[in-house]
């Protein structure tokens, strides 16, 4: 028999008790429906997760002091008695393939201008910040490269500080005060809003070694390295785990990559994902047991054709194959419905709440979809096993 | 064509065994037109299942054109069928969700036939048996004349050496049962071996010959050579 | 027609079709085993964090130095600040009536070393009063000894796995350790029994406060812990810390307090909705199994034509057909949510089973939200085809056409 003839059939008893067919169909496509919006939104997640972590260029190498072995924040940035030196981020610039290097200090100060003050992050960094963190000066420049010992006092405020301590005026060439010394603000940063919690507006930049006297540190928080793209990753880790272990005598400091982070980021948002595809896939199940139920109601009632088409000499296969391909039509069916409808939900609340990240994973769709038609043909298989293994004569001859 | 030796089938009904047929002997040559008749529970319906291979004697022989087929597995059965018998229905058993057309197609379907095949075939038939206006009808837009006489195009359609007919005329009125009578005989004349189940004795006498049956057993079978009643 | 004849005559017609019955059941049953296992787990998960949290004691106040003013942002965690916290500034706090303990924090990370074992760990300058704010137990020795927190002692109190990977089997306490450069006696080991997140004590070294500033070089301190005096002190507690530093640092407002009930609010906030959400998407099935039945009760209608007919013939007003065939789409519902329901808690009662420290507790509500809306389901997708069997007209449905 023929492949169109089978599904001339299979549609021609969907069609004709429409209202059942529908039902079963919907039943399926709300299970479908959900898995893809639910998974939409974990993939909008996963996007919005990894965006956030690649803000800052995806070639970057973080090294902190203390060996941390667990997650969260080591002690050791907040003291130690190996510290990270200024000495020790010069040095990591001259390993090869490592394009640029930024000691990081950070500590917590009202700035004040004229009458007004507010509390804000300041940063002690160098001039290679724009080119390592990705973030532009928006007006003004940068600080400059100078000799680190003999930094001048002078500051690269957020934009969000702009507004606060200069709303409405030129802050270039003005002087603020932070702790004790005054600094003259030579470049406004762009605005880049909050970043994992942080916000990359609230914050004044200013010359690592100034931030360490400011903050009476001899020490750095972090280094961060900038290494050419395309450039084995792996073997730049080792030498500056090489490096550092030279000059310090041991391994008292952590590296982490950004792939490190993303890796790990993405495989905890994917098992998110998994899960919840599958607290969708509970409504899949049931749905799949709908289509059992009714293809089993439906070989019920047409028992008498079934023998009539084993008298027109139709085999076992052939029978069989005939309902398989009624549930796979019928879960097909309400998996594209299902399919359009999670798209459409998550693209209109995508639309009317642009804030909401919502990706769809094709992959999912395209796993949903095949599950869909597989409950269905294996919901389908035993009601057309029982169709098709029943003998002629009892098949005739039921009521 | 037909040899049938010994058969016996029982059933058990409740703690009884039925025995539906008891021995039968029968032999059937080609072209011929029988009847087959008896009281309720006699078990002419089960010899026509056994003559249409949709049931299996319990013992005996079955051999069409020398050929034993109590051998043959379910699925080859099946395939026999498709060539050699056309069956025809006391309820007509078409398909209510195809349409006249579509169920006369049925076997050709199973077969594997492309669609412009079946279609000349079936355009051809429903021609020749005055349905051509029918043909995209649903069964229940047909008259139960009209439903029987596309049964039977069905059935003759991959033109099967025998037909066998279960009360064709039992739900229909005189006048179109007189009808399909008429296409019946004339498919026998054109050399179509039939075979008909009937309790209607005006139409068993028609037959050529006419067996009757009694608990299982065959218990007269007498052949007219005259064919006169025919007309 | 009395209830119980009713009841009786609709469960006939159910078990009259023994595998399509068991179907729904099934179908249904899936539905609600799922939001009852998910509930509870998320409320187990839930109750485990908030549990976590009141072992810390629920009245505590940290105090760190600096401040942000972006609103939802971090705390400056990392706080250094220009003028730093000290440990005046700590004792000052003692002043408050309003708060019971005070501890004053360094936190560092260096290399802690006995004979030929190092290990780097966390390494925490406290006092006395730490033991009592956060509630430690002690497994051998004992906790830092009350003492003038200027003074720089060196002692320690080791941390459960610290010590056990320093010493193995041997007895620590008497022996002498060395912390970065500097030798300090150890007079105590922490039990690792009854430790919370957010406050890990087995990997640590303890030592006092002015020793862990002398070790880091550092005159400041990372943070001030406060214990009120009782839940209700808490606010008072807080206004008292904010006037006392604010007196100390010329009248600046320089430190940042974080709140523990707060912080615990805020879990428990997330984790309900999260179970709420979780519940949510499990009870779509429970739509899905509110389909099926509306699907199997309307074809069980049309083929029940004849009999609805005979009912009818018989004298049955329409308001009683649909009553059987509603009563019938509410057994099957309510059968299915129980037998989910008793699916559901025993596969808790497992889950408790292997995981024996997770508390596992079906929420009351979730029970009780799982059986309505099975009764709703029911109730829903029953009543149309209820009202189709009802409208038939008798002639039509006798002859069963």
């Amino acid at each position: 028999m023929r492949t169109a003839d089978y599904a001339m059939l299979a549609f021609s008893s969907l069609r004709f008790s429409r209202l059942r067919t529908y039902l079963t169909a919907l039943g399926i496509a709300v299970g479908i429906a959900a898995v893809v919006l639910l998974t939409a939104l974990g993939g909008g997640a996963q996007d919005y997760m990894l965006g956030q972590f690649t803000q800052f260029g995806a070639h970057i190498i973080a090294v902190n002091p203390g060996k941390t072995t667990t997650m969260g924040v080591s002690g050791a940035v907040i003291s130690n008695i190996r510290p990270l030196s200024l000495e020790d981020a010069e040095g990591l610039r001259r390993i090869p393939n490592v394009r640029s290097s930024v000691p990081v200090v950070q500590g917590n100060s009202p700035v004040e201008h004229g009458n007004r003050t507010r509390w804000t992050f300041v940063i002690g960094v160098n001039h290679e910040v724009p080119q390592t963190w990705k973030i532009n000066v928006a007006q003004g420049r940068f600080l400059p490269n100078e000799k680190l010992e003999q930094a001048r006092n002078l500051a690269v405020i957020g934009y969000k500080i702009k507004q606060e301590l200069f709303p409405g005026r030129n802050p270039l060439g003005e002087f603020i005060r932070i702790g004790q010394e005054r600094f003259r603000v030579i470049g406004v940063m762009e605005s880049k809003g909050q970043v994992l919690g942080f916000d990359m507006d609230d914050i004044v930049y200013i010359p690592v070694y100034r931030a360490m006297s400011l903050y009476n540190r001899e020490s750095l928080m972090e280094v961060d390295l900038l290494y050419a793209a395309g450039r084995d990753e792996k073997q730049i880790v080792e030498r500056i785990k090489k490096y550092l272990i030279e000059r310090h005598g041991g391994e008292d400091f952590t590296i982490t990559s950004q792939t490190d982070i993303l890796g790990t980021l993405g495989s905890i948002l994917t098992i998110l994902t998994a899960v919840v595809a599958g607290l969708g896939s509970i409504s899949l199940l049931v749905g799949g047991v709908g289509i059992f139920t009714i293809m089993s109601i439906a070989v019920n009632e047409r028992i008498k054709e079934i023998g009539l088409l084993r008298a027109l000499g139709a085999s076992k296969r052939q029978i069989t194959l005939l309902f398989l391909f009624e549930a796979a039509v019928l879960s097909g069916l309400g998996g594209v419905a299902g399919m359009l409808t999670g798209l459409s939900i998550a693209w209109l609340m995508h639309f009317f709440i642009p804030a909401l990240p919502v990706s769809v994973s094709w992959d999912y769709v395209l796993l949903a979809e095949i599950i869909a038609i597989a409950t269905g043909m294996v919901a389908g298989l035993l009601p057309a096993r029982k169709a098709a293994s029943m003998a002629p004569v009892e098949a005739l001859r039921s009521e | 064509m037909i040899e049938l030796q010994d058969i016996c089938r029982s059933f058990v009904v409740g703690d009884e065994t039925v025995h539906a047929l008891d021995h039968v002997t029968l032999d059937i040559a080609k072209g011929e037109y029988i009847s087959i008749m008896g009281a309720s529970g006699s078990g002419k319906s089960t010899l026509l299942n056994m003559l249409g291979l949709l049931d299996e004697p319990n013992s005996g022989s079955y051999q069409f054109q020398g050929k034993e087929l109590t051998t043959l597995s379910e699925e080859k059965r099946a395939a026999f069928r498709r060539e050699n018998i056309g069956f025809i229905f006391q309820s007509f058993h078409l398909i209510p969700r195809l349409t006249a057309a579509g169920n006369l197609e049925l076997p050709l379907m199973l077969m594997g036939m492309s669609p412009a095949e079946r279609r000349k075939r079936s355009t051809k038939v429903l021609a020749d048996l005055g349905l051509s206006d029918r043909a995209h009808h649903l069964p229940k837009q047909l008259s139960g004349g009209q439903q029987q006489r596309v049964a039977i195009a069905r059935a003759m359609i991959l033109k099967p050496p025998m037909l066998l007919a279960d009360e064709p005329t039992g739900n229909l009125d005189t006048h179109s049962g007189t009808e399909v009578v008429k296409i019946l005989e004339a498919l026998n004349v054109s050399g179509i071996t039939l075979v008909v189940v009937t309790h209607d004795v005006a139409l068993g006498r028609r037959a050529h010959r006419r067996i009757r049956m009694l608990d299982g057993k065959i218990v007269q079978d007498e052949s007219s050579r005259s064919n006169e009643s025919a007309t | 027609m009395r209830a119980s004849d009713n009841l009786q005559f609709s469960g006939r017609a159910l078990t009259a079709y023994p595998m399509r019955t068991g179907l729904i059941l099934l179908a249904m049953s899936i539905g609600v085993a799922s939001v009852i296992i998910l509930t509870t787990l998320g409320e187990g998960a839930r109750q485990y964090v908030v549990g976590q949290f009141q072992m810390l004691g629920s009245h505590l106040l940290f105090v760190l130095p600096g401040r942000t003013e972006t609103t939802g942002g971090l705390p400056p965690l990392l706080g250094t600040s220009p003028r730093d916290l000290t440990i005046d500034d700590a004792l000052a706090l003692k002043r408050s009536r309003s708060v019971q303990y005070v501890s004053p924090n360094v936190t560092g990370a260096a290399p802690v070393s006995y004979g030929a074992r190092e290990r780097e760990v966390m390494v925490f300058g406290t006092n006395n009063e730490l033991f009592d704010a956060v509630e430690l137990k002690i497994l051998k020795g004992q906790f830092l000894p009350e003492a003038d927190p200027r003074d720089a002692v060196s002692i320690s109190v080791l941390g459960e796995t610290l010590a056990k990977e320093l010493f193995g089997k041997k007895h620590p306490v008497g022996e002498w350790i060395r912390v970065g450069d500097h030798r300090f006696r150890v007079i105590g080991v922490l039990s690792s029994e009854g430790q919370s997140i957010g406050m890990d004590m087995k990997d640590v070294v303890i030592i006092p406060v002015a020793s862990a500033q002398s070790l880091f070089n550092i005159p400041s301190l990372y943070r001030i812990i406060v214990k009120a005096r009782s839940k209700e002190a808490l606010d008072q507690a807080e206004k008292d810390v904010i006037k006392i530093i604010r007196a100390r640092h010329d009248g600046d407002d320089d430190v940042t307090i974080l709140r523990q009930d707060a912080l615990l609010k805020t879990f428990d906030g997330i984790l309900k909705t999260l179970t709420w959400a979780v519940a949510g998407v499990a009870a779509i099935s429970l739509i899905v199994a509110g389909i099926l039945i509306m699907n199997v009760m309307l074809v069980s209608v049309s083929q029940r034509k004849a009999e609805i007919g005979l009912l009818k013939a018989l004298g049955a007003p329409t308001r009683q057909v649909m009553t059987l065939f509603l009563s019938e789409a509410l057994m099957l519902s309510l059968a299915g949510g129980l037998i989910g329901l008793a699916l559901g808690l025993f596969s808790a009662k497992m889950v408790t089973f292997w995981i024996a420290d997770f508390p596992v507790q079906t929420p009351m509500w979730a029970i009780g939200a799982a059986l309505l809306v099975t009764v709703v389901t029911g109730l829903v997708f029953g009543s149309i085809p209820a009202r189709q069997a009802a409208k038939l007209n008798p002639v039509i449905a006798l002859s069963g056409k």
